[in-house]
């Protein structure tokens, strides 16, 4: 591991503060939250920073709050522990809360941050597919104001957005949506500290208790060059009786709009097959639950 | 015989509290006063001749005290064969070779110094596959190993290029054995390379004293006292001339035997004018640079009677050994040796060839072959009593070796306790009874296996040990064995105190340093507790006796009318006397007295191997007994193999310390685990390694570990201290192919090549189930 070559550091206490340091010393900067990925890069990629602007100093982005209006607002600087242990999350979208509890180990979970998961758009990143099928939208700041971007078009490519270089994100905004329930299964052969070989998200919503789903959402991760929604898939859910046979054919569908590649983890093959397999049992889980209220899972007992 | 006192009780490890509250210094976290800093340039090609090799930029970068290259350190060594340059000389022959090395004040600016130097390569063919590599007309990748200076034991095959080792076991006549036979089954089982993953990377330290030219090395190395000996033979300097001081050690599993970074470390020293130089690995360079397990295609094929009568065994193996010989040839020898299984078996037949590689070189390892042929052997077994329609367990107990048998390798067995171990580990596993159903899912197959093995020691071999007691009456053991995390502190501590009859608690042990403590051959194959143990038990007695002879004249008795208890000596029968061993020394040595107990021990009766026909009457000083039986739920649908619960039965002969038994169970178990389902050395075409790191090599974490359940069988050895063997390997031996039968019990299908990943268990199911061969499974033929 390499010493980082000296740069510049900044720790501003606002975003308009923030966003002002990276208009004045311009490109070769990067924004830094937990600093997970970032730090590897640096001391084993060969990246070199011109400068770094550590954004842990702007207090109002590590808050999670529901508004008035049902919805959620996730703060950028917001940690995957704080997300995995956040009570609000766990009683709404416990799905959410564990795809968080899957980064990682717990110290790697007290630094990385929900924005940086994000902002930094690995395929494989596992929050994305969970929010992706909550509808979530990225709140993203310049200087010249803010916007909006649905999550499902925020992804452009690996480690690639739709920010532009004078941008910060700053929160993730889920819309409120009744009677959510979902699932998040992170398929990697390892229980746990792995990558996701294959990342599979479903947010259902239920007419009755009669399974037909009114709404359907379906994310996958780590078969895609981003984290991607499988719409053709959910549209063999939308106002059909959840059966096995139903969610079999969602999860044929859905290993036919990823595309994996072949690497030293899997073969392409095998990451489809496996899209197929873990999408019906995600939506299988969801169904076999219906009845029950929502509630937290440990780990332990969550196997795949 | 008067009851134990500590030996056979969980004391507390001596070790425990410096390490787990970070006192402990480890080799890598040694800091030197003045030292300097070494970096090393490492080949990007398999085979190649070095065209060019230009240090100038680096040699004048600021900061820089010295670039080395194979031309400054023309030394080349070797623990078999004599082929290993410090650094590379004129070509390489795996990438992650050393090629040259640079020292500066710090570690960042040897680094930028690595970068500057230039290289210019001629490309070789380069062989990643042993068979292929000994294929007539390879190329040979020693082109002098014909010249090379070897040891006695090492049997090169003459007429196949690249083998640097052949071992031969002939017994009866195969060919006839088949003949009798009923059934004849001949199967092809693979092993990858995997890499040790100790927890602490590689380093040494090391200095060269510019006005006496002694070298003085700083490593946490296993075998101190042979490194010592191979440096002598390189450098060629006296051994008195070379000191080795071992600081703790953050594991090996037999990756820090031999010479590792030592060798950088040297040819730095000698050019930095005195001042110590540090090299460490990182983690990839710990994977690439130093040692690997051997890769191995093992064949084997076996002719049974219908009643279930072993007739026949024929095994071919061949070991990958990577780019230089290291411990191929012992590895080849010892490994092959009890191939064909713990059976008896009247016509057997072994070819082991040790195949050199364009690969990171291959080595000791936990084990030391065993787990290699017992994914095969034992799976194979299995497969053989299920074409006869015989329960395993049935079949092996009709074959299994008990007391008075003679092997195939010549050797009248006693003391085996392998049957217990059987027994004991299948009743554990409820082997022929219902699953409890613990993981019920559709599509959810559970099955069982188990696996059976023997493992024979190195030797023969030789420890010494000394046992000193002061007048504060603190017992001091100095012994070569190296706390390598097994446990051997504590274990030789509580053989001192027993003899001793002093408290625990008063024994210390002294570090590890060449130049003060009596020799040891190694802390290898699973030795220390027996040869080791004995040694310390034969010193503790030696000086038992110099204190009863003072105590005696203390007292005014007899030698035979003493009785020692908590660091007192006391009269067994007439008028009441105690004196305490302290008074003692103090009495008769001074306030600085020591008294000096001294201890050897060899197993006398080892013979080598003959070279014809593998054969020896005591091959082993002793031999270690385990059976370990696994329960899998095997996922269908993804491939996922899930453990459910592990048996682990093992014939310790007696357990010193039974919570470190237990201990080295478990992280053998562990280990072998990790092995059975994930660990793989991936090597592109070009020879390197796409996985050096514990992002893809996968390690179990805790969440990964089944329910263990350790039974410890003691079948006391009657030479062994208290009736103990050894115990440190076998804990991984037999784990993949208990697995692996597991496996295909539960899915009817058997798989021949580890690791049993995920995705090659999905494609073996679906081939099943298409019976097409979508994926490479090299079946029965």
């Amino acid at each position: 591991m390499k010493r980082p070559e000296p740069f510049e550091i900044y720790r501003p206490t606002s975003i308009r503060e923030a966003l002002q340091i990276r208009q004045t010393k311009g490109a070769g900067g990067y924004f830094q939250a937990g600093g997970t990925d970032l730090v590897i890069a640096v001391k084993e990629k060969g990246l070199v920073p011109k400068y770094v602007v550590d954004l842990k100093k702007i207090s109002p982005l590590r808050v999670i709050r529901e508004e008035s209006d049902g919805s959620l607002r996730i703060g950028a600087l917001v940690t995957m522990r704080e997300l995995e242990t956040s009570t609000l999350i766990r009683n709404r979208y416990p799905f959410l809360a564990q795809s968080a509890a899957e980064v990682g180990s717990v110290q790697i979970r007290n630094r990385a941050t929900v924005g940086g998961n994000v902002a930094n758009a690995t395929p494989s990143a596992d929050v994305a597919p969970a929010l992706l099928v909550l509808d979530a939208e990225a709140r993203i700041s310049g200087l010249h104001g803010e916007r909006s971007v649905p999550l499902a078009e925020f992804f452009v490519g690996p480690s690639k957005t739709v920010m532009m270089q004078s941008e910060l994100l700053t929160e993730i905004v889920i819309p409120a949506t009744h009677g959510v329930r979902g699932e998040y299964i992170k398929f990697s052969p390892r229980e746990m500290m792995d990558l996701a070989y294959v990342g599979v998200a479903v947010a259902l919503v239920f007419e009755s208790n009669d399974k037909t789903c009114s709404r359907a959402r379906i994310a996958l991760g780590a078969v895609s060059p981003t984290p991607i929604r499988a719409r053709k898939a959910e549209a063999i859910l939308h106002n059909r009786v959840l059966t096995e046979e139903l969610a079999e054919l969602a999860g044929n569908e859905a290993a036919t709009e990823c595309s994996p590649i072949s690497d030293v983890r899997s073969s392409a093959e095998y990451r489809r097959e496996m899209v197929r397999v873990n999408t019906k049992r995600a939506l299988l889980n969801v169904a076999a639950h219906i009845t029950e209220p929502l509630r937290w899972i440990e780990r332990r007992d969550r196997k795949y | 015989m008067e009851a134990l006192e500590v030996v056979g009780k969980s004391v507390a490890r001596v070790d425990g509290k410096d390490k787990v509250t970070g006192r402990a210094t480890y080799g890598y976290d040694l800091v030197l006063p003045n030292m300097v800093y070494g970096k090393v340039l490492f080949s990007t090609r398999p085979h190649a001749k070095i065209h060019l090799l230009n240090v100038e930029k680096a040699r004048n970068h600021p900061g820089v005290l010295c670039v080395v290259t194979g031309e400054d350190a023309p030394w080349t060594w070797g623990e078999a064969v004599k082929d290993t340059p410090f650094l590379a000389n004129g070509k390489v022959r795996y990438v992650g070779e050393p090629i040259a090395a640079v020292a500066a004040l710090d570690e960042d600016t040897a680094q930028a110094a690595v970068g500057l130097i230039e290289v210019e390569y001629e490309d070789l063919p380069a062989y990643l596959d042993a068979e292929e590599a000994c294929a007539p007309g390879a190329f040979p990748i020693h082109e002098d190993y014909p010249n090379y200076r070897k040891e006695q034991f090492v049997n090169p095959h003459t007429s196949w290029p690249n083998i640097c080792e052949h071992f031969k076991l002939r017994t009866g006549n195969v060919t006839q054995g088949f003949k009798e036979s009923d059934l004849v089954l001949e199967e092809r089982y693979r092993v990858p390379k995997i890499g040790h993953a100790a927890m602490e990377p590689h380093s040494a330290h090391a200095q060269v004293d510019p006005a006496s030219g002694r070298v003085t090395v700083w490593v946490a190395n296993d075998a101190p006292f042979r490194a010592l000996h191979i440096l002598s033979e390189a450098l060629g300097l006296p051994q008195e001339q070379i000191r080795l001081i071992n600081p703790f050690q953050g594991g090996g599993f037999g990756s820090k035997g031999g010479l590792k970074v030592e060798p950088i470390a040297i040819a730095l020293a000698y050019r930095t004018n005195g001042r110590p130089v540090r090299v460490k690995f990182n983690r990839p360079e710990t994977f690439s640079s130093t040692i690997t397990r051997h890769g191995a295609t093992v064949t084997i094929k076996s002719g049974v009677r219908n009643d279930g009568t072993l007739m026949a065994r024929q095994v071919t193996i061949y070991w990958g050994a990577g780019a230089y010989a290291e411990k191929s040839p012992t590895v080849c020898i010892r490994g092959s040796l009890p191939s064909p299984g713990p059976y008896r078996i009247p016509h057997v037949q072994v070819d082991g060839y040790a195949v050199y590689t364009n690969e990171a070189v291959a080595g000791a390892f936990r084990g030391y072959g065993i787990p290699q042929t017992a994914w095969a052997c034992e799976q194979h077994t299995d497969e053989l009593a299920k074409r006869l329609g015989i329960d395993p367990l049935e079949f092996r107990l009709k074959n299994i070796f008990v007391d008075g048998d003679l092997t195939y390798w010549g050797e009248k067995l006693q003391n085996v306790g392998l049957k217990e171990t059987l027994l004991k580990a299948t009743e554990g596993i409820g082997w022929g009874k219902a699953s409890n159903g613990s993981f019920k899912r559709k599509g959810v197959k559970i099955g069982r296996g188990f696996a059976c093995i023997l493992k024979p020691t190195r030797t023969p071999t030789t420890s010494t040990a000394l046992v000193t007691i002061d007048a504060s009456g603190v017992a001091t053991i100095m012994a070569g064995t190296v706390e390598i995390g097994q446990g051997c502190s504590t274990i030789l501590s509580q053989i001192a105190a027993e003899e001793l009859r002093i408290p625990f608690e008063m024994v210390r042990m002294h570090p590890l340093d060449t130049d003060v403590i009596p020799v040891d051959a190694s802390t290898t194959s699973s030795r220390s507790t027996y040869h080791m143990g004995n040694a310390v038990r034969l010193a503790a007695i030696d000086a038992r006796e110099k204190i009863a002879k003072m105590a005696a004249a203390a007292l005014g008795s007899s030698d035979d009318n003493l009785k020692f208890s908590n660091g007192n000596v006391l009269l067994k029968a007439g008028p009441p006397g105690v004196v305490s061993i302290a008074k003692l020394i103090l009495d008769n040595l001074g306030t600085e007295g020591k008294v000096c107990g001294k201890g050897s021990y060899t197993f006398e009766l080892g013979k080598d191997l003959n070279s014809n026909d593998g054969h020896s009457e005591h091959a082993s000083a002793f031999y270690m007994y385990a059976t370990q039986a696994a329960e899998v739920a095997v996922d269908e649908e993804t491939g996922r193999v899930r453990l459910m619960r592990v048996v682990a039965a093992h014939d310790v002969g007696k357990a010193i310390n039974p919570a470190s038994c237990v201990g080295q169970i478990e992280g053998g178990l562990v280990m072998g685990i990790g092995a059975a389902l994930h660990e793989e050395l991936i090597v592109d075409r070009k020879g390197k390694i796409r996985n050096p790191s514990f992002l893809d090599y996968h390690l179990l974490t805790s969440l990964d570990v089944p329910e263990m359940t350790c039974i410890i069988v003691e079948c006391p050895e009657p030479l062994g201290p208290y009736g103990a063997k050894g115990l440190g390997e076998p804990g991984l031996a037999p784990t993949p192919a208990a697995i692996g039968n597991a496996v295909a019990n539960a899915l009817g299908t058997r798989i021949y090549d580890l690791p049993l990943t995920i995705e090659r268990v999905y494609w073996a199911i679906q081939s099943m189930k298409k019976k097409s061969p979508q994926v490479q499974l090299t079946g029965a033929s």
